[in-house]
């Protein structure tokens, strides 16, 4: 197609998709998108069917997370368009670029409650990083460059598209809009030295990593600076894979969940150095007693996130890429680095529990031991989320999908579906619960559709698992809905979908079924029967610091 | 406290929705606003909001939206005085 070519709008989301490397489209039909969906048919753009809008906006995102690369899904108006606000709210708080391309009524019946009209634009504003409703067919081509650009730039973030189905009809001259030539990137020299010399200072400084390092595509300098400096570390649960995961000084998630050492170090530290990240309240326990005896440097690209919970001695906003070569260590950190292994140690997770029953922890443990370099774990939220990331490790951060912000049930069989579109050669396992599996069940339809070879380890404890332990340990026991004792035959219903699988409750049985989960050339799902009383310890109780953390030991005496 | 912030803005229809959006969610409350278009077509909206929190924690979460060109905390006058005259 040339510049200046008159086409329809329809057929100019099409090609500017084409322009921007989309290769797929997650997505479900309906009335006020059908011109859309009408120039899809036969294009060079591929579309995967999902079997809810919400599917399809989580399986962009699993696409976007696992690749890098920006995630597209489609929706009509209406239910259609409010179906995907979750998956967009989800990437808000995780900060994921995605295109979400709605269908809107025609541009003369909106404001009048026509036919599955509603307000998206209105809508949107709360959970996008920005929103577009197109009135103007001149508009929509420099509109959706626009979209692109703006999700993936600084942090990134949703952005959405409402398109009124007369604009998609009507015909428009294509021009590709010039684009503006990005700023050289900088670097703030003088908050460097600042930083250096708070770094020199420091007796007991701790990096703590999070989601942004892998976003800005810093985990090779992160890594860098870890192994010219000697500097210990933690990680955010989207930070998890960004420090290689056996380095000295490593003592992994921190938080409400996090390992002992991790909070115990943090809380001893003198120097926090915060790397993409923005003390998430799950991470931070009290805020006015985390890291109490802390100075902070805070290195983000964004600058709201600079002093709105906690206020830095110096905040850097420039690229982590050029920021963290930057930065070093001078003073002899020796005792601090040996009490540090000593703590590591001391807390080092064990996985010897005696009896038959299956230990989920050993079994995510192995499961972390046995997959292959090119792997994704997409998880859904809940227990097995926490135990994901306490006992699994990753080699990268595009390799640990997880709704860390928002904290959604029903990500992982979804993004799943988009990391195995995206990465098409890589083992990808979903790890779910029973609770959250069934909240986008409908997605199996997806895999059978385009045969996945997909993975799905089921943890089954017949409970919605965090809600009842917080019901333990928190509401007197008083266990309100959270018994999932008649969900269905899980086997039985991946069968429905073309799924084998295997049900195991015997700890004698992991090793053999996670070989069979691993080497089916198709997917596979795999249920795991556990006994509800396994908790995720340790555990921050709420309003706590995260020096205060409880352990089961101590809730058994 | 009452802070005082000037605000321009691209023309767009939801442009106001957006700030006032942030605002409210980001705990401050709207005392007083005014809102005119320029010859350059940007909007011109001067605000008093009040809160405990410091303004910072608003004034870059409105900077970083699309649609605010610019965002610039004036002081901590009450906005009637100033807008009005």
């Amino acid at each position: 197609m040339e510049q200046g070519q008159t086409i329809s709008g329809s057929q100019a989301v099409i090609k500017v998709l084409a322009a921007h490397g989309v290769t797929t489209v997650f997505g479900y039909p309906g009335g006020a998108i059908m011109p859309i969906y009408d120039a899809l048919y036969g294009s060079q753009v591929e579309h995967l069917l999902c079997r809810h809008e919400q599917g399809a906006g989580f399986a962009a995102v699993g696409y976007a997370r696992s690749s890098g690369k920006t995630g597209v899904c489609f929706a009509t108006s209406g239910p259609g368009a409010t179906n995907l606000i979750t998956a967009l709210a989800d990437a808000m708080m995780d900060s994921i670029p995605l295109v979400a391309i709605t269908g809107q009524v025609a541009t003369p019946v909106i404001g009048t409650d026509a036919f599955q009209e509603m307000d998206v634009l209105g809508m949107s504003l709360s959970c996008t990083k920005h929103s577009f409703m197109v009135t103007s067919s001149d508009e929509l081509v420099a509109t959706l460059y626009q979209a692109f650009e703006i999700a993936a730039a600084g942090r990134p973030g949703p952005v959405l598209v409402d398109i009124p189905k007369d604009i998609q009809l009507a015909q428009l001259e294509y021009k590709t809009p010039l684009q503006a030539v990005p700023d050289e990137p900088s670097l703030d020299l003088a908050a460097i030295a600042a930083a250096n010399t708070l770094l020199a200072q420091a007796e007991r400084p701790m990096l703590y990593v999070g989601g942004g390092v892998g976003m800005a595509g810093a985990v090779e300098q992160l890594r860098e600076l870890i192994q010219r400096t000697g500097i210990p570390s933690v990680a955010t649960l989207k930070g998890l894979g960004a420090v290689t995961h056996n380095a000295p000084g490593y003592l992994g998630m921190l938080g409400m969940h996090g390992n002992q050492a991790a909070n115990h170090a943090v809380q001893q530290a003198d120097l926090l150095l915060v790397a993409g990240a923005r003390f998430d309240d799950r991470v931070t326990g009290k805020l006015d007693t985390f890291a109490p005896h802390a100075k902070v440097i805070h290195l983000d690209i964004d600058a709201a996130e600079q002093g709105k919970l906690r206020q830095p001695e110096v905040a850097i906003n420039d690229d982590l890429r050029m920021v963290l070569p930057a930065l070093s260590l001078s003073q002899d950190i020796g005792p601090w680095q040996q009490h540090v292994a000593q703590l590591k140690q001391q807390y080092a997770w064990r996985y010897d529990r005696p009896g038959t029953q299956i230990y989920a922890p050993a079994l995510l443990k192995a499961l972390a031991d046995s997959l292959p370099e090119d792997s994704v774990v997409s998880c859904d939220v809940g227990q097995h989320q926490m135990w994901v990331a306490q006992h699994m490790w990753f080699r990268r951060p595009e390799d640990h999908l997880s709704s860390a912000g928002f904290g959604t049930m029903g990500f992982g069989v979804p993004a799943a579906v988009g990391a195995q579109v995206a990465r098409p050669g890589a083992t990808v396992v979903a790890v779910s619960g029973d609770g959250s599996f069934m909240m986008n069940v409908q997605e199996l339809t997806t895999i059978k559709r385009r045969r996945l070879p997909l993975k799905i380890l089921l943890l089954d404890n017949q409970k919605l698992g965090m809600v009842k332990q917080w019901q333990q340990l928190f509401f007197e026991e008083r266990y309100s809905e959270t018994d999932l004792s008649d969900n269905p035959d899980f086997l039985t219903l991946a069968a429905a979908f073309n799924i084998p699988g295997r049900s195991i409750s015997k700890a004698s049985e992991v090793a053999d079924a996670l070989s069979d989960m691993l080497t089916s050339p198709g997917p596979f799902l795999l249920h795991v029967q556990i006994d509800d009383r396994f908790n995720v310890w340790p555990l921050v109780p709420p309003g706590a610091s995260n020096s205060d953390m409880i352990d089961e030991v101590e809730i058994q005496q | 406290m009452i802070h005082h912030l000037v605000l321009t803005l691209e023309q767009r229809p939801e442009v106001l929705e957006r700030v006032l959006r942030v605002t409210r969610h980001r705990g401050f409350r709207v005392c007083d606003m005014r809102m005119s278009q320029q010859e350059d077509q940007r909007l011109l909206l001067d605000m008093a909001v009040d809160s405990d929190k410091a303004i910072e924690l608003l004034s870059r979460q409105l900077d970083k939206l699309i649609d605010v060109t610019t965002c610039v905390v004036q002081g901590y006058q009450p906005i009637a005085r100033t807008i009005n005259g």
